[in-house]
C-alpha cells in the first residue's frame, strides 16, 4: 500500500496517540500497545462491520453522522480505510468529476445528469456542485493523470470515472475508498456489479458497461440465399463460421466491396487483442480465469493452449479481414460499414453509428457466441475528498435506476437490470439526442431503432442478455503489466512464423506468472 | 569451520507468514495489535532469493500463510517428512509470550489472547512444540529463522533440546529476548528479513555486503567479515547471523524504552559445522541488483522512507508488531475451516505486488519514441525492481506541442492544477501534470519559467546542463547532395544555396514551429540574424498543405510523392536519419545530412517538475524520480556503477550525440567512426562533422516564436457549425460540437479575427448558413458566451456544399489584398454528405479549390469515426484545400486547437 509517508504519517500519528490501552504482561518492562490506525488491505474486515451502521447514518441524518472517526479514524478499525459517506461534516462547494473526454456523442447525457443534479442541489439550498473536468482522450493519460495526482495530490478530484480494469489497481493502491456495498445493490447486473468489488468491498459504481456483441448484415446472408438471415439469441461459433463460409461462396451475389466473412480487433498495440484474447479464452474454458481472488496469476498452460486453439479458429486467415490484424474499433467499423465484412464483433456504440448509414433491414446485433467481454466506467470516492459525503450522493444519483435509463436511451449500456425491463422507469432527468420524432420538414435527429418504450430496440432482447453472461478480464492491481505481456505474446501469432499454440502456452504463462508476481 | 552443503539432495524450506490477522484491537479487545503489510513482502523476497540461491530448487521452497494451527501444524509436518538434506523453516508474525512465562507463541492468522492468572493463546502455535516437531525430521541439518517479536525467547527451548538434535539445529532468532521490534510499513520487508534478503542475494553473486544502498544502510563498514572465502563464497548460516548482527545493531533499535540496540541471536549447531544457504553463482553470475534501497535509511537519509528511519532510530513510539494484552471479553473461537486458507502455491507463492507510485512524463513529440524507449526498458529493469521484486515505479511516457508546453507552464499553471471551466483545462488539451518534463531543448525550460513576479503552482528543477545532443540538419537527397564533408557544413543559408544550385527546383522543408523545438530551432536558422523578415523567410518554405507535426511525420510523408521525395531536403534532428525512415523504406529516397551551424542543435534536458501542495508522497515520489534520472542521464549516479546511465544506451542506440566536448555520438562504436556497431555514415550522419552548433538561447527561440507567428499579420478563421437535426447528439456537454468550437478559440489572439456561421437550410430553401458570431475581433470570453447562446441544433438538414462554396467566397474576398493566414473550419457528423456528393458538386468544388491561386486550407473536423478515410469526401475537400482532416479516430479537440493556434498569432506563448 504505497501511499507515501506523507500520508500514513499522519494517520499513524493519530493512532499512537492511544498508548497504553493494555499491557500484555506484567514484569517486563516497556512494552506498551500502541493502536496505529494505518491503512492496511487486511484490516478492512473491520471497516466492512462499519459499513451497514454508516449507511444508516448517512440515509437518516444526510451524512452529518459518524464523524471523522467512525470508521478508520480514532475509534474505528485499526488500518481500516474510511468508507465513503463516513465523512461527516462535508462543507458545501464543488465536487470535482474526473473522466475522460467523449466526442463519441454521447457524453452530453453524463453532462446533462450532472447539471440536473445540480439544478436538484440548487432547490435543497445543498451549497453543492458538481464539476466534470475532463481529461485527455487516451485512456494511458487518464490512468496515469488520475494515479499520480490521487497519489501525490498534485489535483483533487473528488469522483474519479475508472476503466473497470483499473478497479482493483486504485482500490488496492488505497487511492479510492470502499463504498457502502448498498451502492450496488441486487439491480445492478451481477457481472456488472462483479467489477465494482476488490477483495469483497466496494470500490466503484458501474457507471455505464460495455459489452462484446456481434453485428452481422442482414441483406448480405439474404443475397447469399440463407433462409434464415437472423441470428437468434443463442448462435454458435460453428455456426457463423458457416455463414461465412456461405457469405464467402456467394461470389457475385455481393457487392465488390465484399473481402472476407468478419473483422474485429486485432492490433497488439492496444487493448482490442487482448479483448478478443480474452473472450476466445473464457469461450474455450468454462470458468475459465488467468488470475485469483488476489489478483495473482492462477491459470494453466492447457487452458492456456485450449484458449490459444480456440482464438486461432476464430481468427484464421480464411474467412477474417487481414487488416483486423492492424484495427481498432473505429477501423473496424469503417470496414464494416464500408461493407467489406459481413460480420463485425464490435461494442453498443457502434449500433447507433451504424443505424446513422444501414437500416434495420441490413443491419443485425446478437450475442457474441461464447463469452463476451465486459469493458465500461465505474465511478469511485477519491480517499482524499473533502466532500465524500456529497460525493456518494452524487454516485448514487448518476448511477440510480434513472439515470441508468438515460445512459441507455443515449446509447450506453446500462448497468441495471431495470433500465432494459421496467417500462414505468423513464428517463426525466435529461432529453438524449432524437427521441424518435421524425419530422415531416427536415431530416431525423436519431436513426437508432427503438422499442416502444424509447429504448435502443436491441436493449431487452440483446444487450441485456450479453452483460448478463459477460466475463471480465483478469482483475489484478496489475492490469497494465498484465495486457502488455499478454498482447505481447499473442501478438506473435500474426508474425511471420507463428509458434504453435503449445510453444506458445508455455511462454505465454511464463511470461504472465513474471508479470503477475515479484520479479 | 566445515560447512554442510546441502546442494543435490532433497531439501525442503518452509516460509510461513501471518500479514493479515482476523482479530485485531481496537474492534476485537483480544485481538492482535494490527495486520503485518511488511510480512507479505518478507514472503515474496526471501521465497525469492531462497530459490535463485542455487541451495533449494524452485519447487522446494514452500510459502503458506496459515490461518489456524491445523493448517500451521499440516504443512510443517509436511516439510518435515519432505527434507532429507537441509529443512529450513522460517516464521515471520506476531510473536507474543504470555504475561508469567517466558515461552513463545507463534500467533496464526485467527489468534486471540486471553488473558486470565496467564494468559491463553488461542490459534497460536507453541514454538517449543514446533521445535519438538522439528527434531522429528530425518534431515541432515534444519535451520530455524524466526523474525517477530521475542524471537529471542526462542533460545530457551533449543537449549533444552538433546544434545543430538542441538548438534544439527541452528537458530537465527531477529531480536534479543524480551524485546518488541519494527515491522515496518507496507511498502517493504521488515528490517530483519530485508537484510536477510540482501545478504543473501549478496552470498550469491558474490558481493560482500557493502555495497548497498544510499543512506548509508547497505554500506555498514562494521560487518563482521570472516573475509576467508575459504568456502568457495556463498553464504552460511555462521556468517549470515554476524552480519545480520553487526548490521541490525548498528543501524537499528528495538522498541524498548529508552531504546536498547537491535541486536539478532543465533544459536549454531554444535556440531560446529556451518549450513550453507546461499551458493555462489556458477555461471555467468545475474548483475547484483543495483542499489536496493534502504528499508530503514540511516543518515544521512534520502528523502524517501525517513519516517521510519528516524523514528526507529530516536526510539520513538512506531508501529510493530506488538504483543497485545486481552481485556474482558474472550474472543471468538476462530473458526477452523477445513478449507485451506493457506495455499501451496510453488511459483505463485508470491503475493501481487502493490501498484507503485505513478511518474508522470512530458516530454517533446519529437523525443517520444525514444523516452518511451527508455522508459519501457527502464520499467522492466533491476534498476526499477525493490528488494521484494516488485517495481519501484510506473511511469507512463506522453507528448504535447512543446509551444503549448511552455505555455501551460509559464502561465497555466493553475488550471493545469485546478481547472475551472471547458475551455482552459491543461489537463485534458497538454495531458497529465507531469512529475518529469523532458523538452528537446533546455531553452524551453527558461522559456517556461513564469516570470518571478507571477503566481505560479509549478517549480521546475532542471538539470544544469542536458544528457544528450542532437544537431538539427538539413537532410538533403542522396542525389542532389553534395559529398565532400566541407561542403556540408556551413550556414542555412549557404547550404541551401549550394542545393539549388546543383537542383534548381529543390525545396526545403520544415515541421510545425508551434510543435516541435526542432521546428522551432530550424526557423530560428531560417529567419537568421538581424535583420530579420520571417515573412520572406517563410515563403522560403511555403508548401501547399499544412506543415508536418514532427520531423518523423515529415520523413514519413515525403515518401508519398516520389518526384518530391528526390528534390525535397528536410529540416529534422540528425537522430531521426537514423530512426525516421522506417516508413516505405524499400522505395524512399535517401537523404544524407549537411550540417548548418547557424540552426541550434537539439539538447534535451530533465526537468523535475514539482507540483504546489502535492506533497503527500513527496519523499517516494522524489526518490523514483531521482533513480530514474540517474538510470537515464547516468548523473549522480557513480557508486551505481555499470546501472547507471542505463537510459543513456537508448538514446546512443537511436542516433544521439553526447552532450558537450566534441559531442561525439554516444554508441561507442559509432563514435570510432568504421569498425563494429552502426556508424554514422550508414544512415547518411557524419559522425564527426567539422561544427557543430550550439544549443539554443531562451531569447533566440522566443523571438523565432514570434516572428512566425506574426510573419504574415494577424489570422481570419471562419468556422462553420453543422447545425442539421442529426448533430443533436453530438451537441450536449464539453465533449459536444459548440464546446469544441470554443475551446479551439485558445489559438486565437485579439488581433486575429473570426467568425462562427450554423450551417442548416430552412425547409423552402433559403440560405444556407446563418451567421452565430458575426466575423471580426472578438474577446474570447465574449465571443464563448455568445456561441454557447446562439448555437441552437436545428430541424433542418445540412447543405455542406451550399455552405463551403460560401464560406470560401466570403474568405476569399476577405483575403484580397494581403496575404494574412485564413482558414476555415467545418465541425460536421458527415451526416449530410450526400449532398456534397451529389452530381458533380463535389469534383466542381475539388477542382476550384486546386486551382485556386492562394488556396485557403479547410479543416474538416468529422465527429464520424471514418470521416477521413480514403476516398471520403471529406479527406477530399481538406486535401484539394491544403488543409487538415480531423477525426475522432485521432484526438481531434487538440489537433483542431493546433490548427486554429497556426493560423492566429495565439494566445499561446
Amino acid at each position: 500500500m504505497r501511499h507515501g509517508p506523507g500520508r500514513s504519517g499522519r494517520r499513524g500519528l493519530r493512532g499512537s496517540g492511544q498508548r497504553g490501552s493494555g499491557l500484555p504482561r506484567t514484569g517486563v518492562r516497556g512494552r506498551g500497545v500502541r493502536v496505529r490506525a494505518r491503512r492496511s488491505a487486511g484490516a478492512r474486515a473491520g471497516a466492512a462491520i462499519v459499513v451497514p451502521l454508516l449507511l444508516t447514518l448517512v440515509a437518516a441524518a444526510g451524512c452529518d453522522a459518524g464523524g471523522p472517526g467512525a470508521a478508520g479514524g480514532s475509534g474505528g478499525a485499526a488500518g481500516s480505510q474510511p468508507t465513503a459517506g463516513a465523512g461527516a461534516t462535508d462543507l458545501p462547494g464543488d465536487i470535482v468529476l474526473a473522466s475522460g473526454r467523449d466526442v463519441t456523442g454521447k457524453g452530453g447525457i453524463r453532462q446533462q445528469l450532472i447539471e440536473q443534479w445540480n439544478k436538484e442541489q440548487e432547490s435543497k439550498g445543498t451549497g453543492y456542485r458538481a464539476r466534470l473536468v475532463e481529461l485527455p482522450g487516451s485512456a494511458d493519460q487518464q490512468r496515469s493523470q488520475l494515479l499520480g495526482a490521487l497519489q501525490s495530490g498534485s489535483a483533487d478530484y473528488d469522483v474519479v470515472n475508472l476503466d473497470v480494469t483499473w478497479v482493483p489497481e486504485f482500490a488496492a493502491a488505497g487511492l479510492v475508498r470502499p463504498l457502502p456495498d448498498q451502492l450496488v445493490d441486487d439491480d445492478v447486473i451481477e457481472s456488472v456489479a462483479a467489477t465494482s468489488r476488490w477483495r469483497d468491498r466496494v470500490y466503484a459504481a458501474p457507471f455505464n458497461s460495455d459489452v462484446g456483441l456481434l453485428f452481422y448484415r442482414r441483406d448480405y446472408l439474404q443475397s447469399a440465399g440463407v433462409t434464415q438471415p437472423d441470428l437468434g439469441k443463442d448462435v454458435r461459433w460453428p455456426a457463423v463460421q458457416k455463414l461465412f463460409d456461405t457469405l464467402d461462396g456467394a461470389g457475385r451475389k455481393l457487392p465488390d466491396a465484399y473481402a472476407k466473412g468478419w473483422t474485429t480487433q486485432l492490433d497488439a498495440s492496444y487493448e482490442g487483442l487482448t479483448v478478443n484474447g480474452i473472450e476466445a479464452f473464457a469461450s474455450a474454458t468454462d470458468g475459465f480465469a488467468l488470475t485469483d481472488a488476489e489478483g495473482r496469476y492462477a491459470g494453466s498452460v492447457k487452458e492456456l493452449q485450449k484458449g490459444l486453439e480456440e482464438l486461432r479458429s476464430r481468427t484464421q486467415a480464411a474467412y477474417t479481414l487481414p487488416d483486423a490484424a492492424q484495427s481498432d474499433e473505429a477501423d473496424t467499423l469503417t470496414d464494416f460499414a464500408g461493407g467489406r465484412t459481413g460480420f463485425l464483433r464490435h461494442w453498443p456504440y457502434a449500433y447507433r453509428t451504424l443505424h446513422q448509414s444501414l437500416s434495420e433491414q441490413q443491419l443485425g446485433v446478437a450475442r457474441l457466441p461464447g463469452k463476451a467481454v465486459l469493458g465500461g466506467q465505474n465511478l469511485a470516492v477519491a480517499d482524499r475528498s473533502k466532500r465524500s459525503g456529497a460525493a456518494l450522493r452524487l454516485i448514487e444519483f448518476l448511477t440510480g435506476k434513472e439515470s441508468e435509463r438515460c445512459l441507455l436511451d443515449a446509447g450506453f449500456a446500462a448497468t441495471r437490470r431495470s433500465a432494459y425491463v421496467d417500462d414505468e422507469l423513464v428517463c426525466k432527468a435529461a432529453k438524449p439526442a432524437g427521441q424518435a420524432t421524425a419530422t415531416p420538414t427536415g431530416e431525423r435527429t436519431d436513426r437508432m431503432p427503438r422499442d416502444g418504450s424509447g429504448r435502443p430496440g436491441y436493449a431487452r432482447g440483446t444487450l441485456l442478455p450479453a452483460l448478463e453472461n459477460a466475463v471480465q478480464r483478469p482483475r489484478t492491481p496489475l492490469y497494465g503489466a498484465f495486457t502488455q505481456t499478454f498482447t505481447a505474446e499473442l501478438g506473435r501469432l500474426q508474425g511471420d512464423k507463428p509458434p504453435s499454440a503449445e510453444e506458445l502456452a508455455k511462454d505465454l504463462e511464463a511470461k504472465l506468472r513474471r508479470a503477475l508476481s515479484p520479479e | 569451520m566445515a560447512r554442510f552443503d546441502p546442494r543435490g539432495k532433497a531439501n525442503r524450506a518452509l516460509l510461513v507468514g501471518v500479514p493479515e490477522y482476523d482479530f485485531k484491537q481496537p474492534d476485537h479487545p483480544d485481538g492482535v495489535s494490527g495486520d503485518l503489510e511488511a510480512v507479505e513482502h518478507n514472503l515474496t523476497g526471501l521465497a525469492r532469493s531462497l530459490r535463485e540461491g542455487g541451495v533449494f530448487a524452485r519447487d522446494e521452497v514452500v510459502v503458506v500463510r496459515p490461518r489456524t494451527v491445523d493448517e500451521f501444524d499440516r504443512q510443517l509436518d509436511t516439510a518435515v517428512k519432505a527434507a532429507d538434506g537441509l529443512l529450513l523453516f522460517y516464521f515471520s508474525g506476531h510473536g507474543a509470550v504470555p504475561s508469567t512465562g517466558d515461552e513463545l507463541w507463534l500467533q496464526m492468522r485467527g489468534a486471540t489472547i486471553v488473558r486470565g492468572g496467564e494468559s491463553v493463546f488461542r490459534g497460536s502455535a507453541s514454538w517449543k512444540g514446533v521445535l519438538t516437531v522439528l527434531a522429528r525430521a530425518t534431515a541432515e541439518q534444519v535451520v530455524v529463522i524466526l523474525d517477530c517479536c521475542y524471537a529471542g525467547n526462542a533460545s530457551t527451548a533449543w537449549d533444552a533440546l538433546g544434545a543430538a538434535q542441538r548438534q544439527r539445529t541452528s537458530l537465527l532468532m531477529s531480536v534479543q529476548a524480551n524485546n518488541r521490534i519494527d515491522a515496518g510499513g507496507g511498502d517493504s520487508a521488515t528490517p530483519f528479513t530485508a537484510q536477510l534478503i540482501r545478504l543473501l542475494r549478496d552470498g550469491r553473486s558474490g558481493h560482500d555486503g557493502s555495497g548497498g544502498g544510499h543512506g548509508g544502510d547497505g554500506g555498514d563498514g562494521d560487518d563482521a567479515r570472516d573475509g576467508e572465502g575459504g568456502h568457495g563464497g556463498g553464504i552460511g548460516f555462521a556468517d549470515l547471523a554476524d552480519r545480520l548482527r553487526a548490521h541490525m545493531s548498528t543501524h537499528h533499535t528495538t522498541l524498548r524504552e529508552p531504546p536498547e540496540p537491535w541486536e539478532p541471536q543465533s544459536r549454531p549447531a554444535t556440531s560446529g559445522a556451518d549450513v550453507l544457504l546461499a551458493a555462489p553463482a556458477v555461471h555467468s553470475p545475474p548483475a547484483p541488483p543495483p542499489a536496493p534501497p534502504p528499508v530503514i535509511p540511516g543518515p544521512p537519509g534520502p528523502p524517501g522512507g525517513k519516517r521510519w528511519g528516524r523514528l526507529g532510530r530516536l526510539g520513538r513510539p512506531v508501529a510493530g508488531r506488538r504483543l497485545v494484552t486481552a481485556v474482558g471479553v474472550p474472543a471468538a473461537v476462530v473458526g477452523l475451516a477445513t478449507t485451506a486458507w493457506f495455499t501451496v502455491l510453488g511459483d505463485d507463492t508470491a503475493a501481487s505486488c502493490k501498484p507503485p507510485v505513478e511518474l508522470r512524463l512530458l516530454t517533446d513529440p519529437d523525443l517520444e519514441p525514444t523516452v518511451r524507449k527508455a522508459a519501457k526498458a527502464y520499467l522492466t529493469s533491476g534498476a526499477n525492481r525493490a528488494d521484494d521484486g516488485c517495481r519501484r515505479s510506473g511511469i507512463t511516457v506522453y507528448s504535447a506541442a512543446s509551444a503549448a508546453a511552455v505555455a501551460a507552464f509559464n502561465r497555466q499553471s493553475d488550471p493545469w492544477q485546478r481547472p475551472a471551466g471547458n475551455e482552459e483545462n491543461p489537463q485534458r488539451d497538454i495531458g497529465p501534470q507531469p512529475d518529469i518534463w523532458i523538452p528537446a531543448s533546455r531553452a524551453s525550460v527558461d522559456r517556461a519559467r513564469p516570470a518571478a513576479s507571477e503566481r505560479t503552482y509549478v517549480e521546475l528543477e532542471a538539470d544544469a546542463s542536458p544528457f544528450a545532443y542532437s544537431p538539427v540538419v538539413l537532410a538533403v537527397p542522396q542525389l542532389v547532395a553534395a559529398e565532400a564533408p566541407a561542403d556540408r557544413v556551413g550556414s542555412l543559408a549557404t547550404l541551401t544555396a549550394a542545393l539549388k544550385k546543383r537542383e534548381p527546383r529543390a525545396e526545403v522543408r520544415r515541421t510545425d514551429p508551434e510543435y516541435t523545438d526542432a521546428g522551432l530551432l530550424a526557423t530560428v536558422g531560417l529567419y537568421g540574424t538581424a535583420p530579420q523578415d520571417p515573412a520572406a523567410a517563410e515563403r522560403g518554405v511555403a508548401q501547399s498543405g499544412p506543415p508536418s507535426r514532427t520531423g518523423g511525420e515529415l520523413l514519413c510523408t515525403l515518401p508519398d510523392d516520389d518526384a518530391a521525395d528526390e528534390r525535397t531536403a528536410a529540416l529534422v534532428p540528425e537522430f531521426l536519419l537514423r530512426t525516421g525512415v522506417d516508413c516505405d523504406s524499400a522505395t524512399r529516397t535517401r537523404r544524407t545530412a549537411a550540417y548548418p551551424d547557424d540552426v541550434p542543435g537539439l539538447s534535451p534536458t530533465f526537468v523535475r517538475v514539482r507540483w504546489r501542495d502535492a506533497g503527500l508522497d513527496a519523499g517516494v515520489r522524489d526518490d523514483a524520480v531521482r533513480r530514474f534520472r540517474e538510470w537515464l542521464t547516468g548523473k549522480g549516479a557513480a557508486e551505481q556503477g555499470a546501472a547507471a546511465g542505463g537510459g543513456l544506451a537508448a538514446f546512443a542506440q537511436d542516433g544521439f550525440r553526447g552532450p558537450s566536448g566534441e559531442r561525439l555520438p554516444l554508441d561507442p562504436a559509432a563514435a570510432q567512426g568504421t569498425g563494429a556497431g552502426t556508424s554514422f555514415s550508414d544512415f547518411g550522419a557524419l559522425s564527426r562533422p567539422e561544427r557543430l552548433p550550439e544549443p539554443a538561447g531562451q531569447a533566440a527561440m522566443t523571438a523565432a516564436l514570434k516572428g512566425y507567428r506574426e510573419a504574415n499579420g494577424p489570422g481570419r478563421v471562419l468556422f462553420l457549425l453543422d447545425s442539421s437535426g442529426s448533430m443533436g447528439g453530438f451537441w450536449e456537454g464539453p465533449g459536444g460540437a459548440p464546446a469544441i468550437i470554443v475551446q479551439s478559440l485558445a489559438g486565437l489572439g485579439g488581433t486575429d479575427e473570426y467568425g462562427v456561421w450554423a450551417v442548416g437550410t430552412e425547409p423552402g430553401g433559403g440560405r444556407a448558413h446563418s451567421e452565430l458570431l458575426p466575423f471580426g475581433q472578438h474577446g474570447r470570453e465574449q465571443a464563448q458566451r455568445t456561441i454557447e447562446a446562439s448555437a441552437k441544433v436545428r430541424d433542418v438538414e445540412a447543405d455542406p456544399y451550399l455552405a463551403l462554396v460560401a464560406a470560401l467566397e466570403e474568405m476569399a474576398r476577405r483575403g484580397t489584398d494581403d496575404h494574412r493566414p485564413q482558414l476555415i473550419v467545418y465541425v460536421t457528423d458527415d451526416e449530410d454528405n450526400n449532398r456534397l456528393t451529389e452530381g458533380s458538386r463535389l469534383n466542381d468544388l475539388l477542382q476550384s479549390m486546386r486551382g485556386s491561386r492562394e488556396p485557403i486550407p479547410v479543416v474538416m473536423a468529422s465527429l464520424d469515426s471514418g470521416g477521413c478515410d480514403k476516398g471520403k469526401p471529406d479527406a477530399a475537400v481538406s486535401e484539394a484545400s491544403g488543409g487538415r482532416c480531423l477525426d475522432t479516430k485521432g484526438d481531434l479537440v487538440s489537433r483542431l486547437r493546433d490548427e486554429v493556434a497556426r493560423t492566429g498569432t495565439g494566445g499561446q506563448g
